[in-house]
């Protein structure tokens, strides 16, 4: 059966805190969508 | 393949091995054995994670898809960040918390021992049968375009897999996938600089990009909406969510790699990577299958890139007239393209604007004699809705790229079937040993028995995936159906998992019941509607949620364990 352990929960290595970091992959895909959208209207 | 071409694809598989290998000494216990003592590095994981995700009919039928359909493909990959987020808030600390070996260990704790088996099952069920297809599915395409027996290429790629991954465990594994991974970029990105090496001098990398977007092979992103358009940005955000999120965080094959981190911060990191990597990773293998499009403006392709087939219809009476009519589409399509790219240079967007109307029709006529083609082939007897999208990227290579780089790219089809296939083998014996033997069968036994067990059951499903390759041989246009087996599944067990980590009112039993009620949703909607399958994921999941909801309030007072969590 699986234990209960005391695992530490770090921060990253950057950004401070993992919401963060999560907020900033979230803008990097809004970011990446958008760039190919851009790249969709210049080269069609 | 000349020589040096097999030089490199030796050194490449001897490299591979070997290094796997050394970096698997003392994998001498259970935990060693299938989480590596639980002390891997997240760049290894990330590469790991990365390298079983791509199979070789990833990058065959990537490119491909580029060249027929353009880039949109790239949309499905638009929901693989957000699950990564929720997985990494949700699971990732759960599962170390709890020490568990599998996914389906926890829901046991969760849940109940049935609700556990039942998800063991529907995962071995699921991946056991595209563990054969991983290894088949480039044995087929190799053996069409190199002339290999398929029986030759399954057995040499799956004794390869079932020595590392029996001697080392999931450290061989993790440590080969590094090294595949290698092998994969550098192979793709030699892939891309010689496509744009051998355009004719007067064509520029932007002339070619240009000529791409207008034959429609950069349209990386289209907002119109349709329930049976798999690939969408609404299919990719929502569908894809959900799909990535039973993918990472209920597929014990990709848990398995994450598992095996030496914190929750680095599992955790290693799951970003893939977050922030993955998307621009497709994107440049499709974009290069728009630049193999761009080649074949200027160099005639086949009239059907799978050899075989187009040597069956040669002997027909109509081939004559339709390769005729195939050359002439072709150089009425290379002089509009010459055309556009010279008005381009010159600043006339009157004659740029001629040309592409005059390109656009050259393409309808040259797609038109293609389809032509496919339907002899298919009167000739050969396959019922004949399609070569997945023979263009390698009849490329094999014809066009230069000596070596071929041996490369062929490493690399090489290299991402060993590294899928040996982390589905290793999570099928995981599974195995740990939620079904050790669980069901022999509980209690020492250390050094369940290691040899382990041992044994990777050895089974290696030889179990190369013996199923060679029956995938014989299923046809089957292979199709079979190929789509996980999203039949995934739906379910996201249901359960979701069930799990945010319904504490809902029990076992409860949980069981909507499982099955879930995945009879899923298969009556394969079985009697159009709808893509990307949405079999939303759809099980939110059955599974649902019926449970619903047993629970209709039917209370069902003894509800504690999450770990709480």
């Amino acid at each position: 059966m699986p234990r209960h352990e005391d695992v530490p929960d770090e921060p990253p290595p950057f950004l401070g805190t993992w919401k963060r970091v999560y907020l900033a992959v979230l803008i990097y895909l809004a970011a990446l969508i958008g760039a190919f959208y851009a790249f969709t209207r210049a080269y069609r | 393949m000349k020589p040096a071409d097999w030089a490199v694809l030796a050194t490449a598989l001897v490299s591979i091995v070997s290094y796997g290998l050394y970096r698997s000494r003392g994998s001498n216990t259970v935990d060693r054995y299938l989480l590596a003592g639980r002390t891997m590095p997240w760049y290894a994981m990330a590469l790991s994670i990365m390298a079983t995700q791509a199979s070789a009919i990833t990058f065959i039928s990537t490119t491909g898809q580029a060249y027929v359909d353009g880039m949109r493909f790239v949309q499905f990959y638009f929901g693989l960040p957000i699950a990564m987020v929720i997985i990494c808030a949700t699971v990732v600390p759960l599962f170390h918390r709890t020490r568990v070996y599998t996914a389906y260990e926890y829901l046991e704790n969760r849940f109940d021992s049935k609700t556990r088996s039942l998800a063991s099952i529907v995962f071995l069920c699921q991946r056991g049968l595209s563990a054969g297809l991983t290894i088949y599915a480039p044995a087929l395409v190799l053996s069409v375009i190199l002339g290999w027996p398929e029986r030759l290429t399954t057995s040499l790629v799956g004794a390869v897999v079932v020595m590392y991954t029996v001697t080392g465990g999931i450290k061989a594994v993790t440590w080969s996938d590094v090294q595949q991974m290698g092998i994969i970029v550098f192979g793709l990105i030699a892939s891309l600089v010689t496509a744009l090496a051998l355009l004719p001098d007067s064509v520029s990398v932007f002339d070619a990009a240009y000529l791409a977007g207008v034959a429609g092979r950069l349209n990386a992103v289209t907002t119109h909406f349709d329930w049976q358009d798999r690939y969408n940005i609404w299919s990719g955000l929502l569908g894809g969510t959900f799909l990535f999120l039973a993918y990472f965080g209920c597929d014990q094959s990709q848990v398995q790699r994450y598992l095996t981190g030496r914190s929750i911060a680095q599992s955790r990191l290693s799951l970003i990577f893939n977050a922030v990597a993955k998307i621009p990773m497709q994107a440049f293998i499709l974009f290069i299958g728009a630049m193999v499009f761009v080649f074949y403006l200027f160099a005639q392709p086949p009239l059907l890139f799978q050899r075989a087939e187009l040597q069956r219809i040669q002997s027909r009476a109509e081939y004559p007239a339709l390769a005729s009519d195939y050359s002439r589409a072709f150089d009425r399509r290379k002089n509009a393209a010459v055309s556009i790219v010279e008005s381009r240079h010159a600043g006339d967007s009157a004659q740029k604007e001629r040309g592409i109307v005059e390109y656009r029709a050259a393409q309808r006529e040259l797609d038109s004699t293609r389809a032509r083609a496919s339907r002899l082939v298919e009167q000739s007897g050969g396959e019922k809705g004949f399609n070569d999208t997945n023979y263009i990227f390698l009849s490329f290579v094999t014809q066009h790229l230069p000596v070596g780089i071929v041996g490369l790219v062929i490493a690399v089809i090489l290299a991402a079937t060993m590294s899928a296939s040996s982390g589905e083998i290793n999570s099928l014996a995981t599974v195995t040993v740990i939620d079904i033997y050790r669980r069901h069968f022999r509980s209690g036994a020492s250390d050094r028995h369940y290691l040899l067990a382990s041992r044994w059951a990777t050895a089974f499903w290696g030889v179990y995936a190369v013996c199923f390759a060679g029956f995938a041989g014989r299923l046809g246009p089957l292979i199709v159906a079979v190929n789509q087996v996980g999203s039949l599944f995934y739906g379910t067990l996201l249901g359960c998992f979701v069930l799990a980590l945010g319904f504490r009112r809902v029990g076992g039993t409860a949980a069981f019941w909507g499982m099955l009620i879930g995945e009879a949703a899923i298969l009556a909607t394969a079985a009697l509607t159009g709808i893509s399958w990307l949405w079999y994921n939303v759809i099980g999941c939110v059955t599974v949620v649902a019926a449970a909801l619903a047993i629970t309030y209709a039917k209370p007072g069902e003894p509800v364990r504690k999450a770990l969590s709480e």
